[in-house]
Protein backbone atom coordinates (compact mmCIF):
# COMPACT_ATOMS: atom_id res chain seq x y z
CA UNK A 1 0.00 0.00 0.00
CA UNK A 2 1.45 3.69 -0.58
CA UNK A 3 1.95 5.87 2.47
CA UNK A 4 1.69 8.97 0.74
CA UNK A 5 -0.49 9.57 -2.14
CA UNK A 6 -1.33 12.96 -4.12
CA UNK A 7 -3.72 13.43 -6.63
CA UNK A 8 -4.26 16.47 -9.01
CA UNK A 9 -3.03 18.36 -6.56
CA UNK A 10 -3.67 22.38 -6.97
CA UNK A 11 -2.51 24.97 -4.34
CA UNK A 12 -1.10 28.59 -4.45
CA UNK A 13 -1.93 31.91 -2.34
CA UNK A 14 -4.71 33.01 -2.16
CA UNK A 15 -5.88 34.00 -5.97
CA UNK A 16 -2.36 33.08 -6.74
CA UNK A 17 -2.02 29.67 -8.39
CA UNK A 18 1.49 27.98 -8.15
CA UNK A 19 0.64 23.95 -8.68
CA UNK A 20 -1.56 22.46 -11.22
CA UNK A 21 -2.15 19.14 -11.07
CA UNK A 22 0.74 17.10 -9.40
CA UNK A 23 0.44 13.60 -8.51
CA UNK A 24 2.44 10.87 -6.92
CA UNK A 25 2.33 8.36 -4.80
CA UNK A 26 5.44 6.71 -2.68
CA UNK A 27 5.78 3.24 -0.49
CA UNK A 28 7.21 2.09 2.20
CA UNK A 29 10.97 1.96 2.32
CA UNK A 30 10.93 4.36 -0.68
CA UNK A 31 12.50 7.54 -0.77
CA UNK A 32 11.05 10.58 -3.40
CA UNK A 33 13.05 13.26 -4.37
CA UNK A 34 11.67 16.71 -6.10
CA UNK A 35 13.46 19.39 -7.95
CA UNK A 36 13.32 22.27 -10.03
CA UNK A 37 14.21 25.56 -10.39
CA UNK A 38 14.00 28.17 -7.24
CA UNK A 39 10.31 29.42 -6.62
CA UNK A 40 8.68 27.15 -9.01
CA UNK A 41 6.50 25.57 -5.50
CA UNK A 42 8.26 23.20 -4.31
CA UNK A 43 7.77 24.18 -0.71
CA UNK A 44 4.25 24.93 -1.32
CA UNK A 45 3.97 21.24 -2.20
CA UNK A 46 5.27 20.07 0.78
CA UNK A 47 3.34 23.05 3.26
CA UNK A 48 0.48 21.82 1.22
CA UNK A 49 0.79 18.45 2.18
CA UNK A 50 1.46 19.29 5.52
CA UNK A 51 -1.52 20.98 6.14
CA UNK A 52 -0.22 24.19 6.68
CA UNK A 53 -1.51 25.64 3.39
CA UNK A 54 -5.41 24.36 1.93
CA UNK A 55 -5.14 22.92 -1.32
CA UNK A 56 -7.50 24.70 -3.81
CA UNK A 57 -8.32 21.35 -5.22
CA UNK A 58 -6.82 17.61 -5.58
CA UNK A 59 -6.57 14.76 -2.64
CA UNK A 60 -3.97 13.98 -0.10
CA UNK A 61 -4.39 10.70 1.50
CA UNK A 62 -2.10 8.81 3.92
CA UNK A 63 -1.79 5.34 5.06
CA UNK A 64 -5.26 5.62 2.67
CA UNK A 65 -7.00 7.98 4.59
CA UNK A 66 -7.96 11.50 3.20
CA UNK A 67 -5.72 14.05 5.08
CA UNK A 68 -6.90 17.18 2.53
CA UNK A 69 -7.62 20.26 4.49
CA UNK A 70 -6.77 18.79 7.96
CA UNK A 71 -4.71 21.40 10.21
CA UNK A 72 -1.06 20.47 10.50
CA UNK A 73 -1.41 19.70 13.94
CA UNK A 74 -3.52 16.86 13.35
CA UNK A 75 -1.58 15.70 10.32
CA UNK A 76 1.50 15.05 12.27
CA UNK A 77 -0.78 13.20 14.82
CA UNK A 78 -1.77 10.79 11.38
CA UNK A 79 2.20 9.86 10.59
CA UNK A 80 3.81 12.62 8.55
CA UNK A 81 6.38 14.98 9.23
CA UNK A 82 7.60 18.15 7.84
CA UNK A 83 11.22 19.15 8.70
CA UNK A 84 10.81 22.71 6.93
CA UNK A 85 12.92 24.90 4.68
CA UNK A 86 15.35 26.88 6.66
CA UNK A 87 14.76 24.29 9.51
CA UNK A 88 13.17 26.94 11.92
CA UNK A 89 14.72 25.49 15.06
CA UNK A 90 13.16 27.23 18.18
CA UNK A 91 16.89 28.78 18.82
CA UNK A 92 15.50 30.53 21.61
CA UNK A 93 15.29 26.88 23.61
CA UNK A 94 17.50 24.48 24.28
CA UNK A 95 17.82 21.58 22.37
CA UNK A 96 16.23 19.41 24.88
CA UNK A 97 13.28 21.74 24.72
CA UNK A 98 13.20 21.76 20.89
CA UNK A 99 13.14 17.90 21.20
CA UNK A 100 10.60 17.94 23.95
CA UNK A 101 8.14 19.83 21.24
CA UNK A 102 8.86 17.11 18.62
CA UNK A 103 7.37 14.53 21.03
CA UNK A 104 3.90 16.91 21.13
CA UNK A 105 2.23 15.39 17.85
CA UNK A 106 3.28 11.82 19.39
CA UNK A 107 0.61 9.31 19.88
CA UNK A 108 1.85 6.82 21.67
CA UNK A 109 3.34 8.58 24.67
CA UNK A 110 4.82 5.40 26.41
CA UNK A 111 8.02 5.32 23.89
CA UNK A 112 8.56 8.78 24.11
CA UNK A 113 11.60 7.89 26.39
CA UNK A 114 12.77 5.20 24.45
CA UNK A 115 12.31 7.48 21.19
CA UNK A 116 14.54 10.19 22.75
CA UNK A 117 17.65 8.18 23.08
CA UNK A 118 16.62 6.50 19.51
CA UNK A 119 17.45 9.96 18.16
CA UNK A 120 20.28 10.73 20.18
CA UNK A 121 21.89 7.47 19.27
CA UNK A 122 21.53 9.11 15.70
CA UNK A 123 23.05 12.08 16.25
CA UNK A 124 24.78 11.88 19.09
CA UNK A 125 26.42 15.42 18.89
CA UNK A 126 22.83 16.49 20.03
CA UNK A 127 23.36 14.91 23.33
CA UNK A 128 26.75 16.89 23.73
CA UNK A 129 24.70 20.14 23.78
CA UNK A 130 21.37 19.31 25.22
CA UNK A 131 21.40 21.97 27.52
CA UNK A 132 22.88 24.31 24.67
CA UNK A 133 20.68 27.35 23.52
CA UNK A 134 19.62 25.84 20.08
CA UNK A 135 20.59 28.89 18.00
CA UNK A 136 24.17 28.44 18.95
CA UNK A 137 24.29 25.22 17.08
CA UNK A 138 26.15 25.10 13.96
CA UNK A 139 24.03 25.27 10.48
CA UNK A 140 24.84 21.07 10.42
CA UNK A 141 24.02 20.66 14.09
CA UNK A 142 21.01 22.64 13.57
CA UNK A 143 19.44 20.35 10.33
CA UNK A 144 20.23 17.35 12.56
CA UNK A 145 18.21 18.83 15.71
CA UNK A 146 15.52 19.90 13.23
CA UNK A 147 15.44 16.11 11.51
CA UNK A 148 15.07 14.68 15.03
CA UNK A 149 12.65 17.16 16.17
CA UNK A 150 10.21 15.84 13.30
CA UNK A 151 11.32 11.88 14.35
CA UNK A 152 10.16 12.36 17.62
CA UNK A 153 6.43 11.80 16.33
CA UNK A 154 7.25 8.99 15.02
CA UNK A 155 5.95 9.60 11.10
CA UNK A 156 5.09 6.99 8.87
CA UNK A 157 6.40 9.82 6.35
CA UNK A 158 8.98 12.38 6.17
CA UNK A 159 9.08 15.44 4.15
CA UNK A 160 12.50 17.37 4.05
CA UNK A 161 12.39 20.73 2.56
CA UNK A 162 16.08 21.39 1.24
CA UNK A 163 18.07 19.93 4.22
CA UNK A 164 21.15 21.04 2.63
CA UNK A 165 20.85 24.54 2.26
CA UNK A 166 23.56 26.25 3.70
CA UNK A 167 26.17 23.05 4.47
CA UNK A 168 28.91 22.47 3.94
CA UNK A 169 29.13 19.42 1.21
CA UNK A 170 30.50 17.01 3.54
CA UNK A 171 27.88 17.72 6.07
CA UNK A 172 25.56 17.26 3.36
CA UNK A 173 27.07 13.51 3.05
CA UNK A 174 26.42 13.14 6.98
CA UNK A 175 22.77 13.73 6.79
CA UNK A 176 22.12 11.69 3.74
CA UNK A 177 23.76 8.96 5.25
CA UNK A 178 21.13 9.18 8.29
CA UNK A 179 18.31 9.61 5.93
CA UNK A 180 18.87 6.22 4.53
CA UNK A 181 19.04 4.61 8.16
CA UNK A 182 15.63 6.56 8.62
CA UNK A 183 14.18 5.12 5.82
CA UNK A 184 15.53 1.69 6.45
CA UNK A 185 12.89 2.14 9.41
CA UNK A 186 9.67 1.33 7.49
CA UNK A 187 9.69 5.21 6.91
CA UNK A 188 9.25 6.64 4.06
CA UNK A 189 10.61 10.01 2.96
CA UNK A 190 10.29 12.74 0.33
CA UNK A 191 13.21 15.45 -0.22
CA UNK A 192 13.19 18.84 -1.63
CA UNK A 193 16.44 19.79 -3.06
CA UNK A 194 17.92 22.51 -5.47
CA UNK A 195 20.58 20.34 -5.91
CA UNK A 196 19.07 17.72 -8.32
CA UNK A 197 22.15 15.12 -8.97
CA UNK A 198 22.71 14.92 -5.29
CA UNK A 199 18.77 13.88 -4.37
CA UNK A 200 18.43 12.55 -7.89
CA UNK A 201 20.99 9.74 -7.11
CA UNK A 202 20.04 9.36 -3.49
CA UNK A 203 16.19 9.16 -3.93
CA UNK A 204 14.54 5.72 -5.54
CA UNK A 205 12.68 8.43 -7.57
CA UNK A 206 12.88 11.85 -8.44
CA UNK A 207 10.24 14.25 -9.46
CA UNK A 208 11.47 17.81 -11.61
CA UNK A 209 9.06 20.44 -11.33
CA UNK A 210 8.28 23.57 -13.52
CA UNK A 211 5.68 25.61 -14.58
CA UNK A 212 3.58 24.36 -11.53
CA UNK A 213 3.63 20.73 -13.23
CA UNK A 214 5.85 17.72 -12.76
CA UNK A 215 7.90 17.54 -16.17
CA UNK A 216 9.96 14.68 -15.68
CA UNK A 217 10.11 11.66 -13.83
CA UNK A 218 13.52 10.13 -12.97
CA UNK A 219 15.02 7.30 -11.59
CA UNK A 220 18.62 6.55 -9.86
CA UNK A 221 19.96 5.40 -12.27
CA UNK A 222 18.52 8.26 -14.59
CA UNK A 223 20.74 10.77 -12.37
CA UNK A 224 23.96 9.19 -14.06
CA UNK A 225 22.72 10.75 -17.21
CA UNK A 226 23.94 14.42 -17.27
CA UNK A 227 22.25 15.29 -20.35
CA UNK A 228 18.72 13.86 -19.15
CA UNK A 229 18.66 15.64 -16.23
CA UNK A 230 19.28 19.11 -17.54
CA UNK A 231 17.03 18.42 -20.03
CA UNK A 232 14.45 18.01 -17.26
CA UNK A 233 15.63 20.39 -15.25
CA UNK A 234 15.18 23.58 -17.58
CA UNK A 235 13.29 22.08 -20.51
CA UNK A 236 14.26 21.46 -24.19
CA UNK A 237 16.88 23.34 -25.81
CA UNK A 238 18.97 24.07 -22.84
CA UNK B 1 9.46 51.55 54.30
CA UNK B 2 5.83 52.26 53.86
CA UNK B 3 7.28 54.57 50.47
CA UNK B 4 9.32 51.03 48.94
CA UNK B 5 6.45 48.48 49.77
CA UNK B 6 4.01 50.61 47.81
CA UNK B 7 6.02 50.90 45.27
CA UNK B 8 6.61 47.06 44.68
CA UNK B 9 3.16 45.81 45.43
CA UNK B 10 2.40 48.97 42.41
CA UNK B 11 5.07 47.25 39.98
CA UNK B 12 3.84 43.60 41.01
CA UNK B 13 0.43 44.48 40.17
CA UNK B 14 1.30 45.99 37.07
CA UNK B 15 3.82 43.05 36.46
CA UNK B 16 0.74 40.96 36.62
CA UNK B 17 -1.45 43.03 34.51
CA UNK B 18 1.39 43.27 31.98
CA UNK B 19 1.95 39.34 32.21
CA UNK B 20 -1.64 38.80 31.36
CA UNK B 21 -1.35 41.10 27.96
CA UNK B 22 1.97 39.32 27.23
CA UNK B 23 0.62 36.08 26.80
CA UNK B 24 -2.08 36.89 24.67
CA UNK B 25 0.59 38.68 22.24
CA UNK B 26 2.73 36.01 22.47
CA UNK B 27 0.17 33.39 20.67
CA UNK B 28 -1.97 35.58 18.82
CA UNK B 29 0.32 38.66 18.06
CA UNK B 30 -2.45 40.43 19.15
CA UNK B 31 -2.74 43.97 21.51
CA UNK B 32 -5.86 42.72 23.34
CA UNK B 33 -6.90 46.29 24.95
CA UNK B 34 -10.01 44.42 26.32
CA UNK B 35 -7.69 42.75 28.81
CA UNK B 36 -8.83 45.84 31.42
CA UNK B 37 -12.60 44.85 31.29
CA UNK B 38 -11.42 41.79 32.28
CA UNK B 39 -9.89 43.36 35.60
CA UNK B 40 -13.01 45.10 35.19
CA UNK B 41 -15.33 42.47 35.64
CA UNK B 42 -13.31 41.00 38.35
CA UNK B 43 -13.69 44.17 40.47
CA UNK B 44 -17.74 44.41 40.19
CA UNK B 45 -17.81 40.72 41.47
CA UNK B 46 -15.84 41.27 43.76
CA UNK B 47 -17.84 44.48 45.53
CA UNK B 48 -21.03 42.52 44.56
CA UNK B 49 -20.74 39.48 46.38
CA UNK B 50 -19.01 41.28 49.12
CA UNK B 51 -21.13 39.49 51.42
CA UNK B 52 -19.74 36.33 50.79
CA UNK B 53 -16.49 35.35 52.08
CA UNK B 54 -13.52 37.04 50.57
CA UNK B 55 -12.13 33.75 49.04
CA UNK B 56 -15.50 32.23 47.40
CA UNK B 57 -16.17 36.10 46.26
CA UNK B 58 -12.74 36.01 44.56
CA UNK B 59 -13.23 32.46 43.21
CA UNK B 60 -16.92 34.08 41.10
CA UNK B 61 -14.60 36.83 40.12
CA UNK B 62 -11.98 34.79 38.79
CA UNK B 63 -14.20 32.42 37.49
CA UNK B 64 -15.98 35.29 35.57
CA UNK B 65 -13.34 37.10 34.13
CA UNK B 66 -11.73 33.66 32.66
CA UNK B 67 -15.36 32.92 31.45
CA UNK B 68 -15.04 36.32 29.76
CA UNK B 69 -11.49 36.38 28.24
CA UNK B 70 -12.04 32.57 26.77
CA UNK B 71 -15.80 33.87 25.44
CA UNK B 72 -14.17 36.96 23.48
CA UNK B 73 -11.52 34.66 21.73
CA UNK B 74 -14.04 31.84 20.84
CA UNK B 75 -16.77 34.69 19.58
CA UNK B 76 -14.22 37.39 18.21
CA UNK B 77 -11.09 36.85 18.43
CA UNK B 78 -11.06 32.95 16.81
CA UNK B 79 -13.21 34.22 13.44
CA UNK B 80 -11.32 37.19 12.70
CA UNK B 81 -7.99 35.44 12.96
CA UNK B 82 -6.06 35.34 9.67
CA UNK B 83 -7.80 38.47 8.48
CA UNK B 84 -4.78 40.53 9.69
CA UNK B 85 -3.11 42.65 12.66
CA UNK B 86 -4.97 45.70 12.01
CA UNK B 87 -8.55 44.15 12.01
CA UNK B 88 -7.73 42.01 15.45
CA UNK B 89 -6.39 45.48 16.68
CA UNK B 90 -9.36 47.27 16.27
CA UNK B 91 -11.37 44.57 16.82
CA UNK B 92 -10.19 44.80 20.27
CA UNK B 93 -10.45 48.13 20.33
CA UNK B 94 -14.23 47.64 19.73
CA UNK B 95 -14.82 44.87 22.23
CA UNK B 96 -13.32 46.43 25.01
CA UNK B 97 -15.32 49.75 24.11
CA UNK B 98 -18.40 47.55 23.95
CA UNK B 99 -17.94 45.20 26.78
CA UNK B 100 -17.65 49.05 28.68
CA UNK B 101 -20.93 50.23 27.66
CA UNK B 102 -22.40 46.86 28.76
CA UNK B 103 -21.31 47.40 32.10
CA UNK B 104 -22.33 50.38 32.27
CA UNK B 105 -25.78 48.60 31.09
CA UNK B 106 -25.95 46.40 33.53
CA UNK B 107 -24.40 47.68 36.80
CA UNK B 108 -24.59 51.74 35.90
CA UNK B 109 -22.64 54.45 34.78
CA UNK B 110 -22.06 55.68 38.55
CA UNK B 111 -19.28 53.45 40.53
CA UNK B 112 -20.43 50.65 42.50
CA UNK B 113 -18.37 50.32 45.42
CA UNK B 114 -18.19 48.00 48.67
CA UNK B 115 -15.62 47.49 51.40
CA UNK B 116 -13.59 44.68 49.74
CA UNK B 117 -11.60 42.66 52.53
CA UNK B 118 -11.53 46.10 54.88
CA UNK B 119 -8.55 44.20 57.10
CA UNK B 120 -6.32 44.71 54.79
CA UNK B 121 -6.82 48.37 54.98
CA UNK B 122 -5.52 48.47 59.10
CA UNK B 123 -1.86 48.77 59.44
CA UNK B 124 1.05 46.82 61.97
CA UNK B 125 3.76 47.52 63.47
CA UNK B 126 6.77 45.70 62.63
CA UNK B 127 10.73 46.81 63.36
CA UNK B 128 8.82 49.94 64.50
CA UNK B 129 7.73 50.96 61.46
CA UNK B 130 4.01 51.07 60.45
CA UNK B 131 3.22 49.10 57.61
CA UNK B 132 -0.21 48.91 55.76
CA UNK B 133 -1.39 45.14 55.79
CA UNK B 134 -2.67 45.76 51.83
CA UNK B 135 0.61 46.32 50.88
CA UNK B 136 1.83 43.39 52.86
CA UNK B 137 -0.54 41.15 51.10
CA UNK B 138 0.00 42.78 47.42
CA UNK B 139 3.55 42.00 47.60
CA UNK B 140 3.33 38.30 48.59
CA UNK B 141 0.43 37.57 46.48
CA UNK B 142 2.49 39.11 43.74
CA UNK B 143 5.36 37.49 44.33
CA UNK B 144 3.71 34.06 44.75
CA UNK B 145 1.55 34.55 41.53
CA UNK B 146 4.91 35.50 39.35
CA UNK B 147 6.83 32.44 40.92
CA UNK B 148 3.82 30.49 39.82
CA UNK B 149 3.71 31.88 36.57
CA UNK B 150 7.55 31.57 36.34
CA UNK B 151 7.36 27.09 37.08
CA UNK B 152 4.08 27.01 34.24
CA UNK B 153 6.24 29.14 31.52
CA UNK B 154 9.76 27.15 32.28
CA UNK B 155 8.45 23.94 33.28
CA UNK B 156 5.48 22.69 32.25
CA UNK B 157 4.35 21.35 28.72
CA UNK B 158 1.72 24.48 28.22
CA UNK B 159 4.92 26.66 29.18
CA UNK B 160 7.06 24.85 26.61
CA UNK B 161 4.41 25.32 24.05
CA UNK B 162 3.35 28.73 24.55
CA UNK B 163 7.27 29.52 24.40
CA UNK B 164 7.48 28.15 20.99
CA UNK B 165 3.81 29.44 19.79
CA UNK B 166 5.02 33.05 20.98
CA UNK B 167 8.55 32.32 19.04
CA UNK B 168 6.79 30.54 15.65
CA UNK B 169 3.12 28.86 15.52
CA UNK B 170 3.66 27.70 12.14
CA UNK B 171 6.70 25.16 12.91
CA UNK B 172 4.90 25.15 16.58
CA UNK B 173 1.25 23.45 14.96
CA UNK B 174 3.96 21.52 12.59
CA UNK B 175 4.92 19.75 15.51
CA UNK B 176 1.58 19.02 17.26
CA UNK B 177 0.82 21.92 18.89
CA UNK B 178 -2.71 22.59 18.98
CA UNK B 179 -3.57 25.87 17.96
CA UNK B 180 -7.19 26.25 18.99
CA UNK B 181 -6.53 24.83 22.69
CA UNK B 182 -3.43 26.69 23.14
CA UNK B 183 -4.32 30.21 22.43
CA UNK B 184 -7.71 29.70 24.51
CA UNK B 185 -5.04 28.15 27.58
CA UNK B 186 -3.55 31.56 27.06
CA UNK B 187 -6.96 34.13 27.21
CA UNK B 188 -7.96 31.98 30.19
CA UNK B 189 -4.39 32.10 32.06
CA UNK B 190 -4.60 36.07 31.23
CA UNK B 191 -8.50 36.04 32.52
CA UNK B 192 -7.05 34.46 35.93
CA UNK B 193 -3.97 37.04 36.04
CA UNK B 194 -6.43 40.02 35.49
CA UNK B 195 -9.16 38.59 37.83
CA UNK B 196 -5.67 38.92 40.82
CA UNK B 197 -5.02 42.36 39.80
CA UNK B 198 -9.17 43.18 39.84
CA UNK B 199 -8.69 42.36 43.38
CA UNK B 200 -5.63 43.70 44.30
CA UNK B 201 -6.93 47.36 42.75
CA UNK B 202 -10.41 46.79 44.04
CA UNK B 203 -8.68 46.82 47.79
CA UNK B 204 -7.27 50.18 47.56
CA UNK B 205 -9.88 51.61 45.20
CA UNK B 206 -13.25 50.17 45.70
CA UNK B 207 -14.93 52.96 43.09
CA UNK B 208 -15.51 50.26 40.45
CA UNK B 209 -17.05 51.82 37.39
CA UNK B 210 -17.08 50.73 33.70
CA UNK B 211 -13.38 52.36 33.04
CA UNK B 212 -11.94 50.93 36.17
CA UNK B 213 -9.51 48.77 34.66
CA UNK B 214 -8.23 51.04 31.40
CA UNK B 215 -5.51 53.25 33.08
CA UNK B 216 -3.76 50.27 34.86
CA UNK B 217 -4.18 47.76 31.58
CA UNK B 218 -2.43 51.78 29.15
CA UNK B 219 0.24 51.58 32.06
CA UNK B 220 0.86 48.16 31.68
CA UNK B 221 1.12 48.23 28.04
CA UNK B 222 4.01 50.86 28.57
CA UNK B 223 5.58 48.09 30.79
CA UNK B 224 5.59 45.69 28.13
CA UNK B 225 7.10 47.74 25.27
CA UNK B 226 9.80 48.71 28.08
CA UNK B 227 10.43 45.33 29.02
CA UNK B 228 10.14 43.80 25.33
CA UNK B 229 7.08 42.01 24.49
CA UNK B 230 8.29 39.50 22.29
CA UNK B 231 9.58 37.56 26.02
CA UNK B 232 7.24 37.16 28.95
CA UNK B 233 10.04 37.85 31.45
CA UNK B 234 10.66 40.91 29.74
CA UNK B 235 6.55 42.04 29.84
CA UNK B 236 6.25 41.55 33.47
CA UNK B 237 9.68 43.09 34.21
CA UNK B 238 8.75 46.07 31.97
CA UNK B 239 5.21 46.22 34.31
CA UNK B 240 6.97 46.50 37.42
CA UNK B 241 9.22 49.47 36.56
CA UNK B 242 6.35 51.44 35.32
CA UNK B 243 4.50 50.50 38.40
CA UNK B 244 7.38 51.15 40.81
CA UNK B 245 8.57 54.34 38.98
CA UNK B 246 4.69 55.79 39.18
CA UNK B 247 4.53 54.96 43.01
CA UNK B 248 7.95 56.53 43.76
CA UNK B 249 7.32 59.86 41.59
CA UNK B 250 3.53 59.84 43.53
CA UNK B 251 5.80 59.53 46.60
CA UNK B 252 8.14 62.13 46.07
CA UNK B 253 7.08 64.38 43.53
CA UNK B 254 3.94 65.99 46.45
CA UNK B 255 2.32 68.27 45.17
CA UNK B 256 4.02 68.22 41.98
CA UNK B 257 2.63 64.96 40.93
CA UNK B 258 0.30 66.07 38.50
CA UNK B 259 3.89 65.76 36.39
CA UNK B 260 4.49 62.10 37.41
CA UNK B 261 3.09 60.53 34.11
CA UNK B 262 5.30 62.89 32.18
CA UNK B 263 8.57 61.80 33.92
CA UNK B 264 7.12 58.61 33.46
CA UNK B 265 7.33 58.83 29.49
CA UNK B 266 10.45 61.21 29.34
CA UNK B 267 11.63 57.90 30.98
CA UNK B 268 10.04 55.33 28.70
CA UNK B 269 11.28 57.91 25.91
CA UNK B 270 15.09 57.21 26.78
CA UNK B 271 14.69 53.37 28.09
CA UNK B 272 13.51 53.10 24.17
CA UNK B 273 16.28 55.30 22.78
CA UNK B 274 18.98 53.05 24.17
CA UNK B 275 17.32 49.30 23.49
CA UNK B 276 15.12 49.95 21.15
CA UNK B 277 13.43 45.94 21.61
CA UNK B 278 12.98 47.04 25.14
CA UNK B 279 15.19 46.39 27.68
CA UNK B 280 15.24 42.49 28.12
CA UNK B 281 15.46 42.51 24.05
CA UNK B 282 18.80 40.67 22.17
CA UNK B 283 20.23 42.72 19.65
CA UNK B 284 18.76 44.03 16.61
CA UNK B 285 15.05 43.78 17.09
CA UNK B 286 15.04 47.27 14.70
CA UNK B 287 15.84 45.23 12.03
CA UNK B 288 13.37 42.45 12.16
CA UNK B 289 10.23 44.97 12.07
N1 LIG C 1 3.48 33.19 1.57
C1 LIG C 1 3.42 33.40 0.24
N2 LIG C 1 2.49 34.23 -0.28
C2 LIG C 1 2.40 34.44 -1.61
N3 LIG C 1 3.20 33.87 -2.52
C3 LIG C 1 4.15 33.01 -2.08
C4 LIG C 1 4.30 32.74 -0.68
N4 LIG C 1 5.31 31.86 -0.53
C5 LIG C 1 5.76 31.61 -1.78
N5 LIG C 1 5.08 32.28 -2.71
C6 LIG C 1 5.27 32.24 -4.16
O1 LIG C 1 4.95 30.92 -4.61
C7 LIG C 1 5.88 30.50 -5.56
C8 LIG C 1 6.48 29.18 -5.12
O2 LIG C 1 7.26 29.37 -3.98
P1 LIG C 1 7.97 28.19 -3.23
O3 LIG C 1 7.02 27.07 -3.05
O4 LIG C 1 8.59 28.72 -2.00
O5 LIG C 1 9.10 27.78 -4.29
P2 LIG C 1 10.35 26.84 -4.12
O6 LIG C 1 10.28 26.19 -2.77
O7 LIG C 1 10.23 25.86 -5.24
O8 LIG C 1 11.56 27.68 -4.27
C9 LIG C 1 6.89 31.61 -5.73
O9 LIG C 1 6.57 32.32 -6.88
C10 LIG C 1 6.72 32.47 -4.50
O10 LIG C 1 6.96 33.82 -4.82
MG1 LIG D 1 11.55 26.35 -1.18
Amino acid sequence: MSLLKVENLCSGYGKVDVLFGISFSLSEGKSLGIVGPNGVGKSTLLKTIAGEIVPKSGVVSLLGEDITGKKPEDIVRLGLSLVPEGRQIFSGLSVTENLLLGLTGRKDKSSSKIALEQVKALFPVLNTHAKHQAGMLSGGQQQQLAISRALLSAPRVLLLDEPSLGLAPNVILDVFEKLKEIIANKTAVVIVEQRAHLVASFADQTIVIRDGQIQATLSSADAKNQELLRGAYFGPGS
Amino acid sequence: MQAVLDAISLGGTYALAALGLGLVFGVLKLVNFAHAELITIAAYIMVITNDLPLVVSFLIAALSATALAVLTELTVYRRLRGTGPAIMLIASFGLSVGLQKSFELIFGALPRSAAVAPWMTGSIEMANLNITIASLVTVGLTIFILLAMGYLVDYTTLGLQLRAASADFKTARLLGVRSNRLITSSFAISGVLAAFVGFIVVVENPQVEPMFGLNITILALVGIVIGGISSLRGCALGGFIVGFILSVLNTYLGNARVYAYSYLFMAVVIILLVRPGGILSKGNEMERV
